[in-house]
């Protein structure tokens, strides 16, 4: 978004792009067709369950070129176009391929004072990629993400679309990414806050075991 | 009825009404970019923001609490809504842009956002002059911009089809063009792609957005970011003239404007008209218009040797004087008005030659239940109704073959094309032919040749495959005519304000034609028949009085929007 902003202008699209997934893979299996029937039968009409089914279909194929998305909106049955519109409306739908694992870094307003492009300019360095790009290995794509919700935690970063790794510093950059490049998945840590610090032990969440206490957000190298 | 006050006028009104429907129906100008009367609401232009509020109930009595003047205290909503989402409802009291200082206040600084990334290249934009974002703006709008950055760029010059070009920086994301796919078309081939201020209209990838209707999306685009790759950049909408007509390319007679530049037709727009076409018209009804500019002919001639007018009508008359009338056949046309093909049937009752046959040109699969039709002529059921029959193709051709027929009159109509006969079957037959275009292919075998004037050159009638009789009024002037004495005839700017010494007065346009209204008298006068009309209004008065199945077709009945024909006499 901060090239955008520089310079906002929006790309002509492709609008015949050659299929990327061959055509003998572009199915669902039976199990998977009998889920996105399920959903469709919690909602009133079926438009209602693009969203799941978009989902399953990104976890399945990895990302979502216009082939997988045809596929989708012909199982859910709504038109290609409706669709499309909805995969194009979400960044957590990866329209391209993308890294095994997508590190979107907040470096909106909390985590920005906090350091937020600190990390993100850390991790480009570290990975020897820029933002929007994925390492030749294929392992990361690191991405600049607007606010993840978490600024109590800032700077912080999300594992694609999923665990978030909070307090980020750089020793605990460097940590993430040899756990990452092992095969290893931070478990989700729930965050205490100092309200509940002399009750329940500091933690709400009795389902989970990783805890971190609330600290102290840094402040970013670039604010004085 | 129920009751509602609009800015302090209290109205009545029936059933279920939007808010913005009935300010607009009740001359109350709310301005509007995302509600079409036709489709879905999504109120996602907030253009049409209004303070709307009801009486205060007491809850204990049940009744209005009243101020001190015993009127019923008004408890508005808290913020502005939108009223083309909003059901009106008994009681209500709404407050517009005429009475509310905040809604003016909405109005102004929603149109600066709209602007804010809105390019502003009115000069060479082709909806400026009839855009309701540059119309709303010079209205309700700010005087100036305080975004001081650079807008967004977004795609242009997109052929989004064959007849659509999309320009992304002008879209102000109102979604009608989306929402008629949806709704209307059901082609559901457009949708609104990315998100914020990336997002544009597009089809989504390996889809055209080719469907027959697809050009509706031009008219209904309250901005230029949709407009036509047929008439773009060709005409400022002031330069042109616009006339009320209907369209001829199918049987429907879907009601149209024809936008006419220099006399020639530019572009073709619908007209609404909730019983025949509603707001909408087909692609072929808008993009069949070359043959009223180009290849026209030059004046009547005689075996291809061009004569005067009078000269031409003395040699028809010669053609029709010594002949038997069981062996000329006169053909009519379904391309041609009901009046043309009445004085055309009076003339072959004049000869002594039978009723007039008609060719119809029937393509089946083309129409779909919409507004298109199998049948490609706009007036079958006039002709049918005139007791003129559709031509046995075999039998007409054996007739010429076999030496049955000397004199051959055909109006508006090409037999050739059809594959009828050849022009060497037609060497020992005469030819008259009324014609339109210089590429009939019937004009080689023709001896003597009258150009007629097209359905936009004319006035007149024609009758749509639902029995509804519908007026042609004449967009285009033909030579020897002031174009504004023709008093049905769309002005533009320049029949106002100009004058022939003007530098950009052309008439190098005007076609040497004439309407068979003016033609078929000057015949029949030349053979001693009496037909004395003042015009096609007296010949409509007359045959909607003599003729059961075109009775109450007056020209002051059918008006604007037409006229439907009993079913008497109609046996197609």
């Amino acid at each position: 978004m901060g090239d955008f902003i520089k310079h906002p202008f929006v790309d002509a699209p492709d609008r015949n792009p050659a299929p990327l997934i061959p055509g003998d893979q572009l199915v669902f299996t039976s199990e998977e067709k009998k889920q996105i029937q399920t959903w469709i039968s919690r909602y009133p009409t079926a438009d209602g369950a693009i969203m799941r089914a978009l989902w399953l279909a990104q976890e399945k194929f990895s990302f979502l070129p216009p082939e997988v998305i045809k596929l989708v909106a012909e199982e859910v049955g709504i038109p290609y176009a409706n669709a499309y519109g909805v995969a194009t409306f979400y960044t957590q739908y990866f329209k391209e391929k993308k890294g095994k694992h997508v590190l979107d870094v907040c470096t909106c307003f909390s985590c920005q004072l906090c350091g937020g492009y600190d990390m993100l300019h850390y991790i480009e360095e570290k990975l020897g990629v820029h933002k929007g790009e994925t390492t030749k290995d294929g392992l990361f794509t690191v991405q600049e993400a607007e606010c993840l919700g978490a600024c109590g935690t800032a700077p912080m970063l999300q594992i694609t679309n999923g665990t978030f790794v909070h307090n980020l510093n750089k020793d605990k950059v460097d940590a993430l990414l040899d756990a990452l490049r092992e095969g290893k998945m931070p478990a989700f840590t729930s965050v205490t806050l100092p309200q509940d610090e002399d009750e329940m032990g500091g933690n709400r969440r009795t389902d989970v075991n990783s805890v971190e206490s609330y600290i102290v957000p840094p402040v970013s190298e670039t604010v004085s | 009825m129920p009751n509602i006050t609009v800015d302090n006028e209290t109205l009545e009104f029936d059933g279920t009404q939007r808010l913005l429907q009935l300010c607009l129906e009740t001359d109350v100008d709310l301005p509007h970019f995302c509600y079409h009367p036709a489709m879905s609401a999504p109120a996602n232009c907030r253009q049409c923001l209004i303070e709307v509020g009801m009486p205060q109930i007491n809850r204990e009595t049940g009744k209005p609490n009243l101020d001190e003047n015993g009127q019923p205290i008004i408890q508005f909503m808290p913020k502005l809504q939108t009223s083309c989402s909003m059901d009106a409802v008994d009681g209500m009291v709404i407050r517009t842009h005429k009475s509310s200082e905040l809604v003016k206040r909405a109005q102004k600084d929603n149109l600066e956002f709209l602007l804010i990334n809105h390019p502003l290249d009115c000069p060479i934009c082709d909806q400026a002059g009839h855009c309701p974002l540059q119309n709303q703006t010079y209205k309700h709008g700010p005087e100036g911009s305080r975004f001081e950055f650079r807008k967004v760029g977004k795609p242009k010059q997109i052929d989004l089809g064959p007849n659509v070009v999309l320009d992304g920086e002008r879209c102000i994301n109102c979604t009608r063009c989306v929402r008629f796919t949806e709704e209307i078309s059901k082609s559901n081939q457009l949708t609104i792609v990315e998100r914020g201020v990336r997002n544009y209209p597009m089809t989504p990838p390996g889809v055209e957005f080719d469907e027959p209707y697809s050009m509706n999306v031009i008219d209904i685009c309250p901005v230029g970011a949709l407009t036509s790759k047929d008439s773009r950049f060709r005409a400022r909408t002031w330069e042109m003239s616009k006339t009320a007509s209907i369209s001829t390319v199918n049987a429907r007679g879907s009601n149209c404007y024809y936008w006419v530049k220099d006399n020639k037709i530019v572009e073709i727009t619908p007209r609404t008209n909730m019983d025949v076409n509603e707001y909408w018209l087909a692609d072929e009804d808008r993009l069949d218009y070359h043959k009223f500019n180009d290849n026209r002919p030059s004046g009547p001639t005689i075996s291809g040797a061009e004569v005067t007018w009078e000269a031409a009508y003395k040699a028809v008359s010669d053609c029709l004087k010594g002949a038997d009338g069981s062996r000329v056949q006169f053909v009519g046309s379904a391309y041609a008005t009901v009046e043309d093909n009445y004085l055309l049937s009076k003339l072959a009752a004049a000869v002594g030659a039978a009723t007039p046959i008609y060719l119809a040109h029937t393509e089946a699969g083309h129409g779909d239940s919409w507004l298109r039709t199998d049948d490609r002529t706009p007036n079958a059921q006039g002709c049918e109704r005139l007791g003129f029959r559709a031509a046995n193709a075999a039998d007409l051709k054996s007739r010429i073959l076999d030496g049955g027929i000397d004199v051959l009159y055909v109006m508006e109509e090409d037999p050739v094309a059809l594959g009828l006969c050849s022009v060497a079957d037609l060497s020992k037959v005469k030819v008259v032919l009324h014609f339109y275009n210089t590429t009939n292919q019937t004009l080689p075998a023709a001896d003597v040749a009258i150009p007629a004037a097209t359905a936009v050159e004319t006035v007149g009638t024609l009758v749509n495959d639902q029995g509804l009789a519908q007026r042609l009024r004449p967009a285009k002037s033909i030579a020897g005519v002031n174009r504004t004495l023709s008093m049905e005839i769309g002005k533009c700017r320049a029949d106002r304000h100009g004058t022939p010494f003007d530098k950009w007065y052309d008439e190098s346009n005007l076609i040497n034609c004439q309407p068979g209204w003016i033609s078929l008298p000057k015949i029949a006068a030349e053979l001693n028949v009496a037909m004395n009309y003042k015009g096609p209004r007296n010949i409509m008065a007359e045959l909607s009085s003599a003729n059961d199945a075109f009775a109450g077709a007056t020209y002051e009945a059918m008006g604007e929007f037409g006229v439907r024909l009993s079913e008497i006499g109609v046996t197609a």
